[in-house]
């Protein structure tokens, strides 16, 4: 009787132990220093964010995050990904430009691991053939969101002014193509990235171009020197749209004389509010860990982070994480996220994808004003800066 | 053979040899020392036509550039083969140098200058020729370095293989230039170079081959970077990191040494990202920059002629 009841203890002791998950490495090759720092710390918290939560969920596995700062330098992004699969993480998440991304998604295809990435929207990166490579956001997106603003706009005639950087040439020359057939009168002004001085475009936008609006296909700064030119010259349009880190709190506070009514891509209004009970979550746990709102870098890095850690989980289950199954699990993803639906075609690619346009009014706030089905507010057309 | 050739050619095979059967199956340290040896080429290219020719240059970026991109698109275009390509882009670098011939007219600051104008004119060159070098999207699939005679030199102790050969044909090609009697009057001059001019010297035209010859060695190291990385864009090949660090690696090693350039290159560049990236991973060149500042102080002349005078 008493033996019984000791093996009875033991075994319910056994039973009450704790069982141990199964933690995976997950390298992030990020730029926290350099050119592309201010970017590549958001998506970093974003990720962070999205192995908090996933932690937090899972009893089973457990993610644990390695990271090295690529210093935006191909050269060390190559180092940190051969430096991060030394250390035995089974997938890549990070990254941020086209540039960095390229070779670095190179070495791990090499060393057949898979690369999730969110910051680089370069055709190129999805025609290179890798089974191992995916990204949940590309131009055709970007291009998305500006033609549905024009067409709810009811824009006949447009004037691209374009850095002839790779992502912003990429995203011009697609927007001139799918403009054209549907009667919108485009005109296009490239300009080296070097320069400052944006009057000679205006004058010739102005005085040649007459469109209803001056589309940007550029970076943050260029988007000042642009604007600013306008501002002075004055070229009788409706609107001013740009794309990425334009419609950011951090432009309407640091320009508050140049954003007022500008547009520019964005996923989150400003203040953040989500109507999903996830992107409530997200928010909340970002602001616990990182003491701020979060942005759409940020929530960028969120997803990505998120798909991965879920294919790992999968992977795992189904036991073929170690037998290079994860970039056939990835595959599968067909979920809702707080960026929309997301699904991967066979070059890793979200087709998916579309952004949101977002416009600074009034009291430092972006409304969401397009897709129409997603707008928190409604778009003040006409309105100009100045 | 004398006591200091066969040392260099012990140094040479223990260098062949040893690195890739120490550290051949991480990757991540070979990646790191290929690195480094690339840095260490332009800053051997540097230190020649600082020592020999008298010039110093900020912009060897612009040869690295043209180099990187003669050779991609030699092979891309082309077809070219990897290997005939890399000298070909040495050429190429040389041809582009020859630009710079009117700024041996000048000295000191003004040279360096120039050469770091023509360095920018070169990168908007490369910016603006996009029917060429497809502009600021730059290049990606750039071919790797091909299998020979079995070895993958694409792989990293293969690319190991060759920057070390480079950089051995570099420093032989360096010292025999400071032995010969060309290297006795580019010496000469550096005291006094009228005087060396009324000795029948033509101290233009020897400047000038120092300058072709530090092109050359600096094209050949951008191509085979090119093949490496398998990406180029204006603003990373004609990068002004290019042009400083291999200076501050010169300077940091000796750069007055055949070897002091490969030693500075080797020890910041390994121990920035090996040691400080680990102590500080996140601003880490903070660490390095006071390296450098009490190097500067307490050895002038760098690493290597510091460490002879103590083993004196």
């Amino acid at each position: 009787m008493k033996q019984r009841l000791l093996w009875t203890t033991l075994a319910a002791a056994a039973l009450s132990l704790p069982t141990f998950a199964e933690e995976f490495a997950v390298g992030v090759q990020i730029p926290l220093t350099g050119a592309q720092a201010r970017a590549g710390t958001g998506m970093y918290e974003g990720i962070q964010t999205a192995a908090e939560l996933f932690n937090k969920g899972n009893a089973k596995h457990k993610i644990k995050l390695a990271v090295v700062d690529d210093e935006s330098n191909p050269a060390k992004a190559v180092s940190a990904v051969e430096k991060l699969a030394a250390q035995g993480v089974v997938a890549f998440v990070g990254g941020f430009a086209s540039n960095i991304i390229g070779p670095a998604s190179d070495a791990s295809n090499k060393l057949g691991l898979v690369y999730m990435t969110a910051g680089g929207v370069d055709n190129d990166l999805t025609r290179r053939g890798y089974k191992t490579f995916f990204r949940v956001n590309n131009t055709r997106g970007y291009e998305k969101a500006v033609v549905t603003l024009l067409g709810e706009l009811g824009v006949k005639s447009v004037s691209v002014v374009y850095s002839t950087k790779e992502a912003t040439a990429d995203l011009a020359k697609d927007l001139e193509a799918a403009l054209g057939p549907k009667g919108i009168k485009v005109s296009m002004h490239a300009f080296d990235p070097a320069i400052t001085d944006f009057k000679p475009i205006i004058n010739k936008i102005k005085l040649q171009d007459k469109p209803e609006v001056i589309f940007m296909s550029a970076y943050e700064n260029d988007y000042v020197g642009i604007i600013r030119a306008a501002k002075v010259l004055k070229p009788e349009v409706k609107a001013v749209i740009g794309v990425w880190s334009l419609a950011t709190a951090k432009m309407a506070k640091d320009f508050p004389d140049l954003m007022p009514n500008v547009y520019g891509t964005s996923m989150l209004p400003h203040p953040v509010e989500f109507k999903q009970a996830e992107g409530r979550l997200f928010a909340e746990t970002y602001k616990r860990l990182f003491n701020k709102e979060p942005d759409y870098q940020a929530q960028f890095g969120y997803v990505k982070g998120q798909l991965l850690f879920e294919a790992i989980a999968r992977s795992a289950d189904a036991g073929t994480l170690k037998k290079g199954g994860l970039a056939d699990e990835l595959r599968k993803t067909n979920r809702d996220t707080l960026i929309g639906r997301v699904t991967f075609d066979a070059s890793g690619d979200n087709p998916n994808f579309q952004q949101r346009i977002g416009q600074h009014q009034a009291g430092g706030k972006i409304v969401i004003v397009s897709p129409k089905n997603e707008a928190s507010g409604v778009a003040v057309f006409p309105g100009l800066p100045w | 053979m004398n006591q200091r050739n066969f040392l260099f050619a012990v140094l040479l095979l223990a260098t062949y040899v040893l690195v890739p059967a120490v550290f051949g199956d991480n990757n991540y340290v070979m990646g790191l020392i290929i690195s480094a040896l690339i840095v260490a080429g332009i800053a051997i290219a540097w230190a020649l036509l600082g020592n020999l020719g008298g010039m110093v240059s900020f912009g060897h970026a612009a040869f690295f550039g043209v180099g990187s991109y003669a050779s991609a698109l030699l092979t891309m275009k082309l077809g070219w083969p990897v290997l005939l390509a890399m000298p070909m882009a040495g050429l190429i670098a040389v041809l582009f140098s020859a630009a710079m011939l009117p700024a041996l007219r000048l000295s000191g600051p003004y040279f360096a200058l120039a050469i770091l104008a023509y360095a920018q004119i070169f990168r908007i060159l490369a910016t603006e020729m996009d029917w060429l070098t497809q502009g600021a999207k730059g290049l990606s699939r750039i071919p790797t370095l091909p299998v020979l005679f079995g070895i993958d030199l694409g792989s990293r102790s293969g690319s190991y293989l060759v920057i070390v050969t480079l950089l051995a044909a570099f420093i032989a090609c360096y010292a025999w230039v400071r032995r010969s009697h060309y290297g006795t009057a580019l010496r000469a001059m550096h005291d006094s170079e009228q005087a060396t001019r009324v000795v029948g010297v033509n101290s233009v035209m020897l400047k000038a081959w120092m300058l072709f010859l530090s092109a050359f060695m600096t094209g050949v190291i951008g191509a085979f970077n090119a093949h490496t990385i398998n990406f180029l864009e204006p603003d990373y090949a004609f990068g002004g990191g290019w042009s400083v660090l291999p200076i501050v690696a010169a300077i940091f090693g000796g750069y007055r040494t055949l070897s002091g350039p490969v030693i500075g290159a080797l020890c910041i560049y390994l121990i920035d990202q090996l040691l400080f990236k680990s102590l500080l991973p996140t601003g880490h060149q903070i660490m390095l920059g006071v390296l450098l500042a009490a190097m500067i102080l307490f050895a002038p002349d760098g690493l290597l002629p510091l460490f002879r005078r103590r083993h004196a």
